[in-house]
């Protein structure tokens, strides 16, 4: 199963998505090393002992993530993730009591804000628009000037007053382009500079001072905040390689320590799963998570098809929505959402711990209890609503300023399914590496594609989800030339089936790329904490290799069958939109 | 037999490395720094050896038989600072021909097959600074994937076929060089920074793949790829002995290199530029700056580094802190801090940024790196900087792979191999003092280039503060025209095309079914300063007569064609058309745009890649077959029209070639057919005169008087 988190799928990570489907080999003897313990709350850890060098490597893996998210909290996942740096009780803030009420004040802020901007805004539009239709009124030669009076009246904390068939604009006022202007108007203007007055301007002023109220109680609240401390403190003990990561199914915690420095990290971990202050929750969400999001989706011609395409493909499930969320829930989750969010997900039932490097086992027992047995017992939610079988055929032609790609996604059952390695084997020879048939037809022969891959689980595997074959054409191809041609490759597998060479290549790929990927100590600790996680016993990452073996040539054709159906899928294009 | 020259073994030598306690304030200690931290174990330097072998290879080996895999990278010294400025890409390729291509025995289809099947992993390329291989294998695979690996880089074939795969792939990159913010503010900076034409900067164009051959790869590959240039490092389950006797033998026989390694590019120092690349559907602005910076064996290195680590080299640095904590203005902020161990590295800041506070960001950014030079460092923000630095010390020996890595680069570049240890060191004894000194030293935000990319208008100002804006154009240049030999498909497809674009234009059988035709347009040139007007009053009788009178300032002139015989009368008194002027008359009648739609079934139309004339995407077919004449005709790909023409010339001036092309820019219709109403004709991209077609007759009676002489 693909172990790869992400935030939401760039080209980069499509490009270095391998098939990391395990295989037992008995004379690694690797599996006996491995020890385990949960602790009363539910918190699972895995140890795997290696002392060729005094580092360590964690990996802590909570069992949520976007696919948990309803309605109105998109994103939120992510945002809690973000959140994990922003420190504890004990670390990042200097006065618990004053911070506490200083916070407790901006949420009210907050609340106050977000109640402005979605009831006001929308009056001051429609206000706004009355006065734009009157202006047009207006006779037209007098419709430039009466523009000018309007921005006039529009300016930053313009003071306007009406006198005389005059109207007195004090505008720009404290900035460096201040100044006073002074229309001669008709009676008919002065009426719409009224209208303004009684309709517009007080709505105006009630919604900035909300904004302004909230940008100091931010303020108040940041006086109590040492910034960064908790990432500080990871990174003076020569912490190494630190990150997170929010997925469809999963949130990751990683980094590398020092071995002398295991009770420092039980501390530091247990106390942010356990204690954590949502403190600069505001600035954080409006700032870095927004910027976050321009960046990998509005910004970027693979991340906006992307979205639409997960929008498209699954209309019920947690798969609808992107894991960086819509933007105007963003705006609008405040920090009680995400301390309900926290409550209900992160605790022990949900909580896996692998831990591999030159620590042992009792000490690792002795400092998870001191550290982690604060976090509170839990069961892992249910998630009842799965997706429909889909009916008709979805197709989605994004006309983008972005050169040509193509998708196209089949409904595949969840990685629990007994069809899930086929899924495995079709996708690997359908499109992994330079002899799959992808790269050979559509690269190698036809020369209409600069990549062409496929694979089994886009975007999770916790439900169902999907196989995508993803391409890119070269410079004068478009995307239905390639839709073309892979349809042609996989109404070959349906047809066909696949070869017994593919079969067994399949296999002796998965053996080495399994080896490859337990040599290094974060490996090994995301695949541990992984398998744990998404299937209830890490002992599966060993034991893959039975069911990939197991696979059958007619596996392949049954399966191809009920999946490559033409209602099934859902394609995505992105047609280049012409300069004009 | 092998015959080491060199062997150098190591043993489990032990490596110290710092653990640092704590020094945090005195009083009221928090709590995290209560927590009791052991001495860290000793760090056991694996053991691994150098051998030199006699063709100049060298080699690092550690054995390592915990799983069953041999892993294998090489590095080369070839890179595409070593290619020709006319063929910028030419590096990337042979590096990527090489394994695609396969070798002179085994062919690169085959060789995937091979590879794959064994769940082995080969591949070679070639960067900007050095060329590398890369092998993985399990154990049992090991001489197998030597083999291969030696082969591939001793004897790649470069056949044809993947040369023009690679040369698509990297048309596609070009093509699409644009889409990503992140992608063009990269390219964008090095450009800026150290010159479009330098060679750490420049990169490839149609133009520049285009004109690579197989005969350049061969070079290429020839000059650069010899033992003696190549360090190889293998870790992995086999024995060293005779690891290092598969290698000699796979190797056998490659010769040394003959031709002298150029000297490394020269760094330029320039002055600040800003730098803006305006890109109307982006909402959020990316910016670099940055300039040149130091080599690792600077006095000021590890000043640098520490002074980083506080700047922006990290989580919780004063960028981080401010521009993206605090002031909530971006997600991806931070500084690297300029050094490099071949060529001076680059000191730069980067921040991706809504576009409303584009220059607040940039001026945030800016003043952080001003204050480091302006001001000492705190205590304690010095003290947590060499913690972290020393503390994650550890993680430099945590793989073999990383410490042998290592190695080969201090090899390469002249570097002692105590050098972690020397900088180490000076990281303990570095103060706030030598901070400041190697800041002001190295970083001077006041002569860093700006590099931004956005919405331009929508930034809360134009950048003007930062110094003179210069706008960069980043429209890629279209491809030359390719006339690939013509393929039945293209041919088929170039005259269903063509056939489109008849029927459109009122149909193929009305066309030849034309008796005659009556035309007049008119010309606006202005020709050495002179706005003047010709008139052009075209009769034709198809198929065999034609009557131009055009008529300008300085007189008439007449062009006539009746049937085998041709003349031309003006202000000089008449003349016969004989040989090939008689010709071309005869052709031109055939290969005029309503000639070509009535000579279809005669003419060669050959459909070539589509590509975009002034923005606008365009379906170029290629027409021959007639008279020695070729022209291109641009039929728009949205609805089949012709866009423009294009076709040897004359110089109506110097009589010199030129190329010629007309543009339709406006259509009408008489009756049933489409014609163009308004053209404008260009030499060599010139302008030359607009024309607008004022009257058109269809079969109308012609006086038979016109053809007679």
């Amino acid at each position: 199963m693909p172990r790869i988190m992400t935030l939401t799928p760039t080209l980069a990570w499509l490009l270095v998505l391998l098939p990391a489907i395990c295989l037992g080999q008995t004379y690694l003897d690797l599996e006996n090393q491995i020890q385990e313990f949960t602790l009363d709350n539910g918190v699972h850890f895995i140890v795997l002992e290696n002392h060729d060098v005094p580092v360590f490597s964690f990996q802590t893996l909570i069992d949520v993530g976007s696919a948990n998210e309803t309605r109105g909290i998109t994103g939120i996942s992510h945002i809690l993730e973000h959140m994990a740096f922003k420190g504890t009780n004990d670390i990042g803030g200097n006065n618990k009591n004053m911070e506490r009420k200083a916070m407790a004040a901006e949420d009210e802020a907050f609340e106050a804000f977000k109640h402005a901007r979605l009831v006001l805004v929308p009056k001051i539009e429609v206000a706004q628009v009355k006065l734009d239709r009157k202006t047009r009124g207006l006779p037209a030669e007098r419709q430039e000037f009466f523009q000018k009076v309007s921005s006039a009246m529009h300016g930053t904390g313009a003071e306007i007053a009406v006198k005389d068939g005059q109207v007195i604009i004090a505008h720009d006022l404290g900035t460096e382009e201040e100044k006073i202007d002074n229309f001669d108007l008709n009676a008919d203007e002065i009426e719409l500079v009224n209208f303004f007055m009684s309709e517009i301007k007080p709505l105006e002023e009630e919604f900035a001072a909300r904004e302004q109220d909230f940008e100091d109680a931010k303020d108040a609240a940041r006086e109590f905040v040492v910034t960064n401390e908790f990432g500080q403190v990871v990174e003076e003990n020569g912490g190494n390689g630190m990150n997170a990561g929010t997925g469809t199914d999963l949130t990751m915690y990683h980094y590398n320590f020092p071995s002398n420095r295991l009770e420092l990290w039980a501390y530091l971990e247990g106390n942010r799963m356990s204690d954590p202050v949502l403190r600069e929750f505001y600035t954080e969400k409006d700032g870095p998570v927004t910027e976050e999001r321009r960046s990998r989706t509005d910004n970027n011609p693979m991340g906006r098809l992307l979205e639409i395409f997960q929008n498209q493909m699954f209309m019920a499930n947690g798969y609808h929505h992107s894991t960086i969320g819509y933007m105007s829930d963003i705006q609008n989750i405040s920090r009680a959402d995400c301390q309900a969010y926290f409550k209900k997900h992160y605790h022990g039932g949900n909580m896996v711990v692998a831990l591999v490097g030159d620590i042992y086992l009792e000490d690792v027992k002795k400092y998870a209890k001191k550290y982690f047995s604060d976090i509170p017992a839990g069961q892992p939610s249910m998630i009842e609503t799965f997706e429909p079988k889909q009916l008709v055929e979805k197709r989605l032609i994004m006309t983008d300023p972005a050169q040509p790609l193509f998708a196209v996604g089949y409904h595949i059952e969840n990685g629990m399914h007994p069809d899930w390695p086929v899924y495995e084997v079709i996708a690997d020879v359908l499109g992994q590496g330079r002899t799959s048939r992808l790269n050979k037809s559509l690269v190698k022969e036809q020369n209409i594609a600069v990549f062409a891959q496929s694979f089994a689980g886009y975007p999770g595997d916790k439900y169902q989800t999907s196989l995508l074959a993803f391409a890119i054409p070269v410079k004068g191809k478009t995307g239905y030339d390639l839709e073309k041609a892979i349809y042609e490759e996989i109404d070959r597998i349906v047809e066909e089936g696949i070869t017994t060479d593919e079969l067994s290549a399949v296999k002796q790929r998965t053996r080495a790329n399994f080896i490859r990927g337990l040599r290094s100590n974060s490996g090994m600790a995301g695949q541990l904490a992984g398998f744990q996680t998404s299937t209830g016993n890490w002992r599966n990452l060993f034991h893959q290799v039975e069911e990939i073996d197991s696979v059958t040539l007619d596996d392949v054709k049954r399966v191809a069958a009920e999946i490559f159906v033409k209602s099934n899928r859902t394609v995505a294009i992105i047609e280049t939109e012409e300069d004009s | 037999m092998i015959r080491m020259n060199r062997v150098l073994v190591l043993g489990l030598l032990v490596v110290l490395v710092a653990s640092v306690a704590l020094t945090g304030p005195a009083v009221a200690k928090k709590k995290w720094e209560k927590i009791e931290i052991p001495e860290l174990n000793e760090v056991k330097m694996p053991a691994f050896e150098r051998v030199e072998l006699d063709n100049g290879m060298i080699v690092y080996l550690a054995e390592d038989h915990k799983f069953p895999l041999v892993e294998l990278s090489a590095t080369i010294d070839a890179g595409s600072i070593y290619e020709p400025a006319d063929k910028v890409g030419l590096a990337s390729m042979t590096g990527e021909v090489m394994r695609s291509g396969g070798t002179v025995t085994t062919d690169g289809d085959a060789l995937d097959e091979m590879i794959e099947a064994r769940g082995m992993r080969v591949e070679t390329w070639i960067g900007n600074t050095d060329g590398g291989a890369y092998l993985s294998v399990m154990k049992e695979d090991t001489a197998l994937g030597m083999e291969l690996l030696a082969d591939i880089l001793m004897n790649p074939a470069f056949p044809e076929d993947k040369i023009k795969l690679a040369k698509e792939s990297q048309k596609a990159g070009i093509s699409r060089r644009n889409d990503d913010p992140m992608t063009i503010a990269r390219r964008e900076a090095m450009k800026a920074v150290f010159g479009a034409d330098h060679e750490l900067a420049r990169h490839t164009e149609y133009a520049t793949i285009a004109s690579v051959t197989r005969d350049d790869m061969l070079a290429f590959h020839a000059d650069w790829f010899h033992p003696d240039r190549m360090y190889l490092v293998v870790i992995g389950d086999f024995d060293s002995k005779e690891m290092v006797n598969l290698i000699e033998s796979s190797f056998a026989g490659w010769e040394k290199a003959t031709k002298v390694l150029p000297a490394d590019p020269e760094i330029p120092e320039f002055p600040r530029t800003v730098n803006v690349v305006n890109k109307e559907d982006l909402t959020q602005t990316t910016v670099i700056m940055g300039h040149n910076g130091i080599r690792a064996d600077s006095p000021h290195y590890a000043g640098v580094l520490v002074g980083n680590r506080i700047l922006g080299g990290g989580f919780a640095t004063r960028l981080f802190n401010e521009v993206r904590s605090r002031q909530g203005l971006a997600y991806s902020v931070g500084s690297r801090s300029g050094t490099g161990f071949r060529f001076p590295g680059l000191f730069m800041a980067f921040t991706m940024t809504k576009s409303e506070s584009s220059q607040k960001a940039t001026q945030a950014i800016l003043t952080e790196i001003q204050r480091m030079r302006t001001e000492e460092v705190t205590d304690e923000e010095l003290e947590r900087a060499k913690d972290g630095i020393l503390n994650s010390e550890v993680f430099s020996y945590d793989t073999k792979r990383e410490i042998l890595n290592r190695m080969v680069m201090f090899e390469r570049y002249g570097y002692a191999p105590d050098f972690l240890k020397k900088y180490q060191e000076s990281v303990k004894s570095m103060t706030k003092a030598k901070v400041l000194e190697a800041a002001k030293a190295v970083w001077h935000p006041d002569r860093m280039t700006i590099l931004a990319v956005g919405a331009y208008n929508d930034w809360d100002s134009d950048f003007s503060s930062f110094g003179p804006v210069t706008m960069v154009d980043i429209e890629i240049p279209e491809p030359a025209l390719e006339i690939p030999d013509a393929t039945p498909e293209s041919l088929a497809h170039g005259k269903e095309l063509m056939t489109l674009c008849a029927e459109d234009c009122g149909g193929v059988k009305k066309f030849k079914a034309l008796k005659s035709l009556f035309m007049v347009n008119s010309m606006d040139a202005t020709i050495q300063g002179m706005d003047l007007t010709f008139t052009t009053e075209k009769s034709i009788r198809y198929p065999g007569y034609s009557h131009y009178l055009l008529k300008t300032p300085f007189g008439n002139q007449t062009t006539v064609l009746a049937g085998e015989k041709g003349w031309a009368s003006g202000t000089q008194g008449v003349q016969d058309l004989e040989g090939e002027q008689l010709q071309a008359a005869k052709d031109e009648l055939k290969t005029d745009t309503i000639g070509i739609y009535r000579n279809l079934d005669k003419l060669k139309c050959q459909a070539l890649v589509p590509t975009k004339v002034d923005g606008v995407p365009c379906n170029p077919v290629h027409i021959s077959g007639i008279g020695d004449d070729y022209r291109i005709v641009f039929l728009r790909a949205d609805n089949n029209r012709v866009f423009m023409v294009q076709q040897p010339g004359m110089s109506p001036m110097s009589g010199a070639p030129v190329t010629q092309k007309m543009y339709i820019d406006e259509y009408m219709e008489i009756e049933w057919l489409t014609t163009a109403k308004k053209l404008r004709l260009l030499y060599d991209d010139e302008l030359f005169g607009s024309i607008t077609v004022t009257e058109v007759k269809i079969n109308p009676q012609l006086d038979g008087s016109l053809f007679v002489k």
